[in-house]
């Protein structure tokens, strides 16, 4: 659609504004008659947007430092826990020095000259089904190993802050351990007098392990409570851990014995473990 | 009528929002844009109807109030743009984009020029004229060009 150029008269109007303009330029370029206009707009855009900011940005932005806040909190809590779980780690391994350790000569020296015992991994759960952990034979944890460096941990020992827990079966980007309680393990073990020695193996129940023997070969002296350690035989686990108590003697037959222990420690006591090849 | 108004009156606050934004990036190139203009003068050439030089007044006026500029100052220039456009809305069809691109970039060129000598004569530099002028009509090239890639947004209305 063609638009209609200006006539003679509207041309006349455009040059009365243009004139009209040029005035008002003059004017608040010499004086100062339009500062009062120009400063309530300025004091109108100042409030204005402070009033705007108040209602609809600072109260998102209070919210949004509050949430960063609370995952802050959420952050420090979840790595102050994992610090406090490789204390603990720390801690049991130290108070095991002389049975986790081949080489003594190594940790004197590292107790000598302060340094922080650094031959084990710390490890954290990657995965673990707490419901077969309860009631079926298949007793598999999956962890993924911290700072490993292309080593093989297959045969490892894998512990938590109250004891051993199982070893590695499985390498990859995360490993599988086979618990103590799984019924295809076993871990050599021996009663705290030292003078019963017999294979655990797994119950398939959480937390229990069991061990069958002979009365005709072992002298039958076992009291409901009494503790059990690890033999540290069969090269895998160190000696000397305590592993848990008897809670159970059943006579199977004339000449077999099924004593049950129940276990210091759980895989789900905490999500952070130790991971060390003896 | 009030709609398209409040609409007009937001794009406005919007561009020279964007104007004062971009243009202390640009200084520092020795390039001023000039925004409001530019987007009043494109709204003037793109309008069904001859906008009148009250209505370019009034824009004007309210532009220097949000623009913190001496009254008067974008009243005369989008007065001035007003009348120029259209008298030649007609003649435009005969010429082709690029020269349209050019009319544009020299008129802000010009605004540009007359800014630095009303607010700004002892800074007045040739140099920022020259490559201000370049950078306006590449400038509106581009929005030719994004019109053409894009013809949703150069057809819609305002």
């Amino acid at each position: 659609m063609a638009r209609n150029t200006p006539s003679p008269g509207q041309k006349v109007t455009y040059f009365i504004f243009i004139a009209l303009g040029i005035s008002i330029l003059y004017i608040d370029i010499n004086s100062k008659i339009f500062s009062s206009v120009k400063n309530n707009f300025q004091s109108f855009k100042i409030s204005s947007s402070f009033v705007v900011k108040n209602i609809s940005v600072n109260p998102l932005k209070k919210f949004i430092e509050l949430m960063s806040s609370k995952q802050k909190l959420l952050d420090e809590n979840t790595m102050l826990r994992e610090k406090l779980d490789e204390s603990y780690l720390r801690n049991f391994l130290i108070t095991k020095e002389n049975t986790f350790y081949t080489n003594h000569t190594e940790v004197v020296k590292a107790i000598k000259d302060d340094l922080v015992i650094e031959s084990f991994h710390f490890a954290k759960l990657k995965q673990i089904d707490p419901n077969i952990f309860n009631c079926c034979d298949r007793h598999r944890i999956y962890i993924e190993i911290l700072d490993k460096k292309n080593e093989i941990f297959k045969e490892a020992m894998v512990f938590n802050r109250n004891g051993i827990i199982g070893q590695v079966v499985g390498d990859g980007s995360q490993n599988e351990v086979i618990l103590l309680t799984d019924v295809k393990s076993s871990i050599p073990i021996k009663n705290s007098r030292g003078d019963f020695f017999c294979n655990a193996k797994g119950s398939g129940k959480a937390n229990l392990i069991s061990c069958s023997y002979s009365q005709l070969v072992w002298i039958d002296e076992h009291k409901i409570g009494d503790s059990f350690y690890s033999s540290g035989l069969g090269g895998i686990y160190p000696k000397d851990i305590k592993l848990g108590e008897l809670t159970s003697i059943e006579i199977i037959n004339s000449s077999v014995t099924k004593l049950e222990i129940e276990l210091v420690s759980s895989p789900l006591d905490t999500n952070f473990f130790g991971v060390i090849k003896i | 009528m009030i709609p398209s108004f409040i609409k007009k009156t937001f794009l406005i606050i919007l561009v020279s929002y964007l104007d004062y934004k971009i243009s202390y990036g640009l200084s520092k190139i020795y390039v001023i844009l000039p925004l409001t203009f530019l987007a009043y003068t494109f709204f003037l050439y793109k309008s069904d109807y001859s906008v009148g030089p009250l209505e370019s007044f009034i824009t004007g006026l309210f532009v220097d109030l949000i623009t913190n500029s001496y009254f008067g100052h974008n009243a005369i220039l989008f007065c001035f743009a007003s009348y120029l456009i259209n008298t030649y809305s007609n003649t435009f069809k005969l010429f082709s984009y690029f020269q349209i691109c050019i009319f544009f970039g020299a008129s802000a060129t010009a605004y540009i020029g007359f800014s630095q000598i009303i607010l700004n004569l002892y800074n007045f530099s040739y140099l920022t004229l020259f490559l201000s002028g370049i950078f306006n009509i590449i400038f509106c090239v581009l929005v030719a060009i994004l019109s053409v890639y894009f013809p949703s947004i150069s057809t819609r209305k305002i």
